[in-house]
């Protein structure tokens, strides 16, 4: 498969790093074009356009980091910081948008009242994303 | 980025990578903004028709049909805004694109005052309908205003914490609003609709024109879902398209389902029942009044489940509403910056949900002594939610004028020619009536008069000390111009 415009979503988990490194891999084969979003989540009671300076920080942060992975792996990366109500519709309409061949997406292995959950986000776009998805899981930490 | 590019000393860092800050990513589509609209109209039909008939008695749908062609004026006169300028602050921003800060800052305060007394009216509803469970929530005064000071307490909590909250959630609570309010007025005109009777509850009971002129004017907050859809243009695709679609599509369905309920209240009971027993929970009466036991069996618990649901997401919304709106005008720095706070640990403007939640308490103290509590807050809400529709009228017309060239996506037609400028005539009739009406308020009605001028002074005394402490010129007081500029299409 040709991936020419890959979507990377990060959230500042261990696992992005991978999931940046692999965009970059598949997109270098067929020269394409990767981009990476951060996602700032603002409450309801706030309106969109609010800015928290704390969690725009939290995610240039995040963002820095995924161009220091990308200068490394000698390739380039556009990053974006959105503010959305929920990640899951924001990436995928980023998604649609850009009109992307692939959604790349970085997982840390969780488990919530024992049970492994995959969390909002993950389903929310494996359901209405309009291209494939490739979720890379992280090890799970032995305890 | 450039392998020669260096840091020099005293160079600006300049991160060409993210031209903005930050993007808005908006996802709402023309249901999502409709249901949010429908969630406040269709709330106040669980109020609005009681508050109505403790004035205009016979003549209640009357009212409501008057209110309902100055609602269709007023809608259009958003339509227009939203879609030339689509982003929070519905009509306290065309005010300020239109006539500047101060003007901006008066319709701001005054959809401030509307968003508290929505949140204490809608509160101040639910137990009534609740009554149906447990009867001292409708017939103790002390029971049913404790809990609904309660429920904004609680509410107040839940926002200050910040909860998870879909678009499907709202989607489907209309949607079975509809169907349940569709199928009221659909049963009520089969079982009990009567032309004859009805026409002779109006004439026998038709009030005084004093009372019929309030009773328009009170009709008024069956209306209040505009403003909200104006305030989530900021977060729907397309706005200028959108907003517009969605607000027409409102007018159609409110219109109709008011005029349908008002309609087969009328048949179901006397306006003296109406005004009375069941002023606080209107729809509760039709459904008791109905005359086949099986039909009340199932509706009675429906509406009093419903209704409780639906008044209590109008609440929350409210609130949210108001918090937006506060943070908004902070932003422009045209309320005290305390109030646009944000919680350290939950990122919600704590301090703006719990003043104005307090305030909204306070609002609805009178309850545990007075008994026309009810009416008070609804002429309350109509001196405020007026005075937002004449500022967002006044807007529109000085924005044909100031900016003839502005992109209106959605213009208004029907209009005149004066010296070169179109000015739309429903937004002029929209203007006038709602100004008269607002005057009628205020003179006849002394709580609303002293309450809601009272908060108008307030909150220009609180202006002044901003502006005064800042000690900027009012013409630079266009807080981060290039956002702004940003959010326009």
């Amino acid at each position: 498969m040709e991936y020419k415009k890959i979507l990377v979503a990060v959230g500042g988990s261990d696992a992005d790093e991978e999931a940046v490194k692999l965009a970059c891999r598949l997109a270098k084969k067929d020269k394409g074009k990767v981009w990476a979003v951060a996602v700032v989540t603002i409450k309801r009671a706030l309106p969109l356009d609010a800015e928290i300076q704390s969690e725009i920080t939290k995610a240039e942060a995040i963002l820095d980091r995924v161009e220091n992975i990308t200068d490394e792996a000698d390739y380039e990366v556009e990053t974006d910081v959105l503010q959305a109500r929920e990640v899951g519709p924001a990436i995928v309409d980023e998604a649609v948008e850009r009109e992307v061949d692939l959604i790349l997406m970085g997982f840390k292995y969780k488990r919530h009242f024992g049970q492994f959950n995959l969390g909002n986000v993950v389903p929310y776009v494996l359901k209405n994303s309009p291209c494939p998805v490739i979720l890379y899981q992280q090890q799970a930490v032995t305890e | 980025m450039p392998e020669l590019w260096s840091h020099k000393p005293g160079d600006r860092i300049f991160r060409p990578r993210r031209i903005k800050r930050f993007r808005l990513r908006r996802v709402l589509g023309i249901p999502a903004v409709f249901s949010a609209g429908y969630g406040n109209v269709g709330s106040s039909i669980y109020y609005a028709l009681g508050i109505v008939a403790l004035v205009a008695l016979g003549a209640t749908p009357v009212a409501l049909g008057i209110a309902g062609v100055l609602f269709i004026f007023t809608a259009l006169t958003y339509a227009e805004g939203t879609a030339a300028l689509p982003e929070a602050g519905g009509s306290a921003s065309f005010a300020r694109h239109s006539f500047g800060e101060t003007a901006g800052f008066v319709a701001g305060w005054a959809l401030m005052l509307s968003y508290i007394v929505t949140i204490s009216i809608s509160a101040f509803t639910i137990p009534p309908y609740l009554g149906f469970f447990w009867e001292p929530f409708k017939d103790n005064i002390i029971i049913g205003t404790f809990t609904s000071v309660g429920i904004v307490f609680f509410l107040m909590m839940v926002n200050v914490i910040g909860i998870r909250e879909t678009s499907f959630i709202n989607v489907g609570a209309t949607l079975i609003d509809i169907l349940t309010q569709v199928s009221l007025v659909v049963i009520g005109f089969i079982l009990l609709f009567d032309p004859s009777r009805l026409w002779q509850s109006i004439i026998n009971n038709w009030p005084s024109t004093e009372n019929l002129v309030l009773g328009i004017a009170l009709a008024t907050i069956a209306y209040t879902g505009i403003e909200t859809m104006s305030q989530m243009a900021e977060e729907t695709k397309r706005p200028e398209k959108s907003v517009p679609r969605a607000l027409v599509l409102m007018i159609v369905a409110v219109l109709v389902i008011f005029a349908g309920i008002s309609l087969v209240s009328l048949s179901a009971m006397t306006p003296q029942e109406l005004a009375t027993e069941w002023a606080r929970d209107p729809v509760a009466g039709i459904a008791s009044n109905l005359p086949v036991e099986i039909i009340r069996t199932v509706l009675k618990p429906l509406i009093a489940v419903l209704a409780g649901t639906i008044l209590l997401i109008a609440t929350n919304a409210g609130l949210i509403g108001i918090s937006r709106l506060a943070f908004s005008q902070g932003t422009h720095g045209l309320v005290p910056s305390f109030l646009s706070r944000v919680h350290k640990r939950f990122k919600t403007p704590y301090m703006a949900i719990i003043v104005f939640s307090a305030i909204a308490i306070v609002l609805l103290l009178p309850g545990f002594f007075a008994t026309d509590v009810f009416a008070n807050m609804g002429a309350l809400y109509a001196v405020g939610s007026l005075l937002a529709f004449m500022m967002a009228h006044a807007s529109i017309i000085g924005l044909r004028i100031r900016k003839p060239d502005l992109p209106r996506p959605f213009k208004l037609g029907w209009n005149i020619h004066i010296r070169g400028r179109e000015i739309p005539i429903s937004a002029v009739i929209g203007l006038v009536s709602t100004a008269a009406i607002w005057v009628i308020i205020l003179i006849t009605q002394a709580y609303s008069r002293w309450v809601g001028l009272g908060w108008m002074v307030v909150g220009m005394v609180i202006y002044y000390f901003i502006r005064r402490r800042r000690r900027k010129p009012v013409d630079e007081w266009q807080v981060r111009p290039g956002e702004t500029a940003e959010k326009k299409p």
